[in-house]
């Protein structure tokens, strides 16, 4: 009896050491990294849209590596805008759950997209998805003549 | 008596007085490990001052009677992107060193005048002294070719006076150009 009371307690305690020993990555655990600041340079009134995109890491510890991605910018109310002063010249988000991409979903400010997969569970492999900005032609043409600035802030989460 | 005379006219678009640099607004952060992560991305761009003028159409006086100043006024559209929608407004002809004149095949000259207005639908404004920019001139355009409202935004007046009128040959065609830049101020 005593007997298999300490067997009991020895399995109790390697039960302990297997759970404590699972990888950290395996937890809900996401990470956005390799982010680059974008610079557009002059923008060109001929009408055309301008477009940058940076290859990034977004990795998931969730079961199938799901994540949602919420992008808000600088501007009123997190809008998606840069500023010259008082003027504003919006410009769009899209992303991307593969890298080296030109084009993806349209992000809307401070709204979760969801249902994204990762195949990364840290950022110590290469990228993975992409992040795209767009300033449209239709938008650069009404813009004030001068310099913008903003700062666009990308939340992932684990879900 | 009648006399005949015809000017053409082109516009010039004006290309940017400077490009604007953009300045660096920050460095990007990088997410750390957790059940949210959050990364910071900083974006710049410049828009350089730009202007454009559209709308212009060919000048033509025919047939006019030299008794009386002749006199063509049109509405145009000019659009420039600084803060202010400020310009300025050259004009050259195509006489000698660039004077407001018309001139004949056989080298009989007539000069014009040249007016300009920064409202749309008028038949007088400033005077124009060719070469010279005329600064100061703001505009409503809501984009360069003023696609939307509104349609017009100036006012181009072309003149020839009674007294010039008067020296020209009868049923002689008298042709130039008028060349307009515009300078976003």
């Amino acid at each position: 009896m005593r007997r298999d009371l300490r067997a009991g307690g020895i399995a109790w305690r390697l039960m302990a050491a297997l759970i404590t020993a699972m990888p950290a990555a395996a937890s809900a655990d996401v990470q956005i990294n390799r982010l680059s600041d974008m610079t557009f340079g002059a923008l060109p009134t001929t009408g055309a849209d301008q477009v940058q995109t940076e290859s990034v890491c977004a990795a998931s510890g969730l079961i199938g590596g799901l994540y949602s991605v919420t992008a808000t910018g600088s501007g009123s109310g997190g809008l998606f805008t840069l500023a010259n002063g008082s003027a504003a010249l919006p410009y769009e988000v899209q992303w991307s759950a593969t890298a080296g991409q030109s084009s993806g979903t349209n992000l809307t400010a401070g709204s979760a997209l969801t249902g994204l997969t990762a195949a990364l569970l840290n950022c110590t492999l290469g990228p993975n998805a992409s992040l795209i900005v767009v300033i449209r032609g239709a938008q650069i043409v009404k813009a004030t003549a001068g310099s913008y600035s903003g700062t666009l802030t990308i939340i992932l989460s684990a879900n | 008596m009648f006399y005949s005379s015809s000017l053409l006219r082109r516009a010039t678009m004006v290309i940017a007085s400077g490009t604007l640099v953009a300045s660096s607004a920050g460095a990007a952060t990088q997410g750390t490990l957790g059940v949210n992560s959050t990364g910071t991305v900083s974006i710049t761009a410049s828009v350089a001052a730009r202007a454009q003028i559209t709308g212009l159409t060919d000048v033509t006086f025919a047939a006019v009677d030299p008794t009386v100043a002749a006199s063509n006024a049109q509405s145009d559209c000019v659009w420039t992107n600084t803060l202010n929608r400020g310009y300025s407004i050259t004009a050259s002809g195509s006489g000698t060193a660039s004077a407001f004149t018309l001139a004949s095949s056989s080298s009989l000259t007539v000069p014009y005048t040249v007016q300009w207005a920064a409202s749309t639908g008028q038949t007088s404004g400033t005077a124009l002294t060719t070469g010279t920019a005329a600064t100061g001139m703001t505009s409503l355009a809501a984009n360069p070719t003023c696609s939307t409202a509104p349609s017009t935004t100036s006012s181009l007046v072309i003149g020839i006076s009674s007294a010039n009128l008067l020296t020209m040959t009868a049923a002689t065609s008298y042709t130039g150009t008028l060349t307009l830049l515009i300078t976003p101020q």
